[in-house]
């Protein structure tokens, strides 16, 4: 039985705005689910239906075995969820918050109280547990916050960017207790900017665009269907020809063989292609009958980082297109 | 439910105490100020006022619950106990209960406060446990309202503001400070059909006549009346968020 499966799931919203158009996907119990996409793209809609805070406009979606229109009650039962938000309640201790949500699942006496303890200790936070979570650092916060949702043992985990905001320390943190639960069979289903993680971890991922699904499969599937290696020049840094470098590069990259495409970019130009480190020493030498200074150069195979790009023509991390967008309006003044 | 909201309370007893700040202000200022309104109105001011304090207090306390889900909803607080299966209705129940018992809590100290100031109930013991339940309810009543502006507006500037507008006008054109007989006659209309009017004449009753069976049932009828219509505007506007 699979732990989640929708099937042409649609979400319109009152102005009609159609947030999820009609997508289908399964994922199977024990598996570790990463679900992609763009900013609005309809992933935290999905996420809001999937654990009964939203009504579907229509389709069917079962999770854990039930249908979450007939059945939320039993659902809820059976699925954790962590928002986008750290959201706890900050008057309260650690220990407070766990046990509130224990009562909300209907937890009691010693039962819940072992529990809050164990959990307390996986998470690290048996020190602070009598301290108002409101003077707990961001890392605290958060790692309290997914205790929360593992009081009554989830049987499905529901994580929407569980590790944003979060400095580097504490996400590996989180991710590391989110393998551990994976590994006890806990299913995880999981949104989140950072691929590199999703690439170790993810059994399967879906990429979310415009409300629909556009690829799924495992990373390993998804990276070798790009097809290409990734090549990326560097020039140097600062040269104030470097625009019209960029294009007179790319003409000479337009009489060789063998490229996929040519994609700016702010270091200088990625470059995907097939055997990408044959293409090397070819590209050396026609930059250098050009006279075309190269500040680098490297090979790598591409990543989930390019599959996202080719699936939604956008770049994942919401400050790297921020960056993109600005200079090129900086480059438009200039011209 | 209830418990976590009892001890939010706790934990802020800078709330706590500018919650109870303005009514103590109005216990000892007004009634000093307005002393000699007692010999025009032929009663002991203090005696007459404290009704009126109790209910305002009540009153402008229960608005805090609208903003209070507000921030539970703003910070998704809500939507995290929304998705586990605890019954929508004790959601709703717990915040009005802690409401409820804020203002006894609230009501019980500003009684002791008048109690040294002379005010002593005419029905005595039970007099005081009396006023304070139907505080009690009619705050509870009224946080419906303040929770059903909180729900739609999802904006707690708007539920204090609809608050701040709503206070004084009805508190002033109330027998709460003052005796229908002394208002100009229009303001003495809507005095008549003022909620807070009923309410405070069965406390008034309590502290200074007795037992007046008639004011008594009166206030509970549109208390009542007040509970039911406020607390289902209050479940329709939770299964619009909730849906």
């Amino acid at each position: 039985m699979p732990a989640v499966q929708v099937e042409n799931l649609v979400k319109t919203y009152g102005d009609g705005t159609q947030a999820v158009k009609g997508i289908s996907f399964k994922v199977d119990e024990g598996e570790f689910f990463g679900f992609l996409g763009p900013n609005g793209a309809g992933k935290s809609t999905t996420i809001k239906i999937l654990t009964t805070l939203l009504r579907k406009t229509s389709g069917l979606a079962n999770v854990a075995g039930h249908d979450i229109e007939h059945d939320p009650q039993k659902v809820r039962k059976l699925i954790g969820v962590q928002m986008q938000d750290t959201v706890i309640d900050e008057d309260l201790t650690g220990r407070e918050n766990l046990i509130l949500q224990g009562h909300l699942h209907q937890m009691h006496g010693q039962e819940l109280k072992e529990r809050v303890n164990t959990l307390l200790k996986i998470v690290d936070l048996e020190d602070a547990s009598d301290k108002r979570s409101a003077y707990y650092s961001g890392g605290m916060k958060k790692r309290l916050d997914l205790a929360s949702t593992l009081v009554h043992r989830p049987k499905i985990l529901f994580l929407d960017e569980p590790t944003t905001g979060l400095d580097p320390q504490s996400r590996a943190t989180v991710w590391s207790y989110l393998k551990e639960l994976n590994q006890e069979g806990i299913t995880i289903f999981i949104t989140t900017q950072y691929l590199e993680e999703v690439d170790r971890l993810c059994r399967r991922l879906a990429i979310l665009d415009h409300g629909e699904i556009v690829a799924q499969g495992s990373p390993s599937e998804m990276k070798s269907e790009i097809g290409a290696d990734r090549i990326t020049l560097g020039f140097e840094n600062g040269n104030p020809e470097a625009g019209a470098l960029k294009d007179k590069a790319k003409q000479v990259l337009g009489n060789l063989g063998g490229i996929t495409e040519v994609v700016d970019s702010d270091e200088g130009i990625v470059i995907y292609a097939k055997n990408g480190g044959f293409l090397v020493p070819d590209i050396v030498r026609a930059f250098d009958g050009a006279g075309i200074k190269l500040a680098s150069i490297g090979v790598s195979s591409p990543t989930l980082d390019d599959v996202f790009l080719k699936h939604t023509g956008r770049r994942i991390r919401p400050e790297e297109i921020d960056k993109s967008r600005a200079s090129g309006m900086f480059g438009r003044r200039r011209r | 439910m209830f418990l976590r909201w009892m001890k939010k309370l706790v934990r802020n007893p800078i709330l706590l105490f500018f919650s109870l700040f303005q009514p103590i202000i109005f216990l000892l200022l007004f009634t000093q100020l307005f002393s000699s309104f007692g010999v025009l109105l032929g009663v002991n001011y203090t005696l007459f006022a404290t009704a009126g304090i109790v209910l305002q207090n009540a009153f402008s306390s229960a608005f805090q619950s609208g903003t209070a889900i507000v921030d539970d909803i703003k910070s998704g607080f809500l939507a995290k106990i929304l998705a586990t299966p605890a019954s929508r209705a004790s959601i709703l129940l717990g915040r009005l209960l802690s409401d409820a018992f804020r203002v006894f809590a609230q009501s019980l100290i500003i009684l002791v406060l008048a109690y040294g100031l002379g005010v002593f109930p005419a029905t005595g013991i039970l007099g005081y446990i009396l006023i304070l339940v139907t505080v009690a309810f009619f705050g509870l009543a009224w946080s419906g309202i303040s929770l059903a502006l909180g729900l739609r507006t999802k904006s707690a500037e708007t539920v204090f503001g609809i608050a701040g507008t709503l206070t004084f006008p009805l508190l002033f054109m109330s027998t709460a400070l003052m005796k229908p007989e002394l208002m100009p006659t229009w303001m003495q209309n809507v005095s008549a059909y003022n909620p807070i009017s009923f309410a405070v004449n069965a406390i008034r009753d309590l502290i200074m006549t007795g037992y007046v069976w008639n004011s008594f049932s009166q206030a509970y009828g549109v208390i009542s009346l007040i509970a039911v219509l406020t607390l289902g505007a209050t479940l329709y506007e939770f299964r619009k968020v909730v849906s």
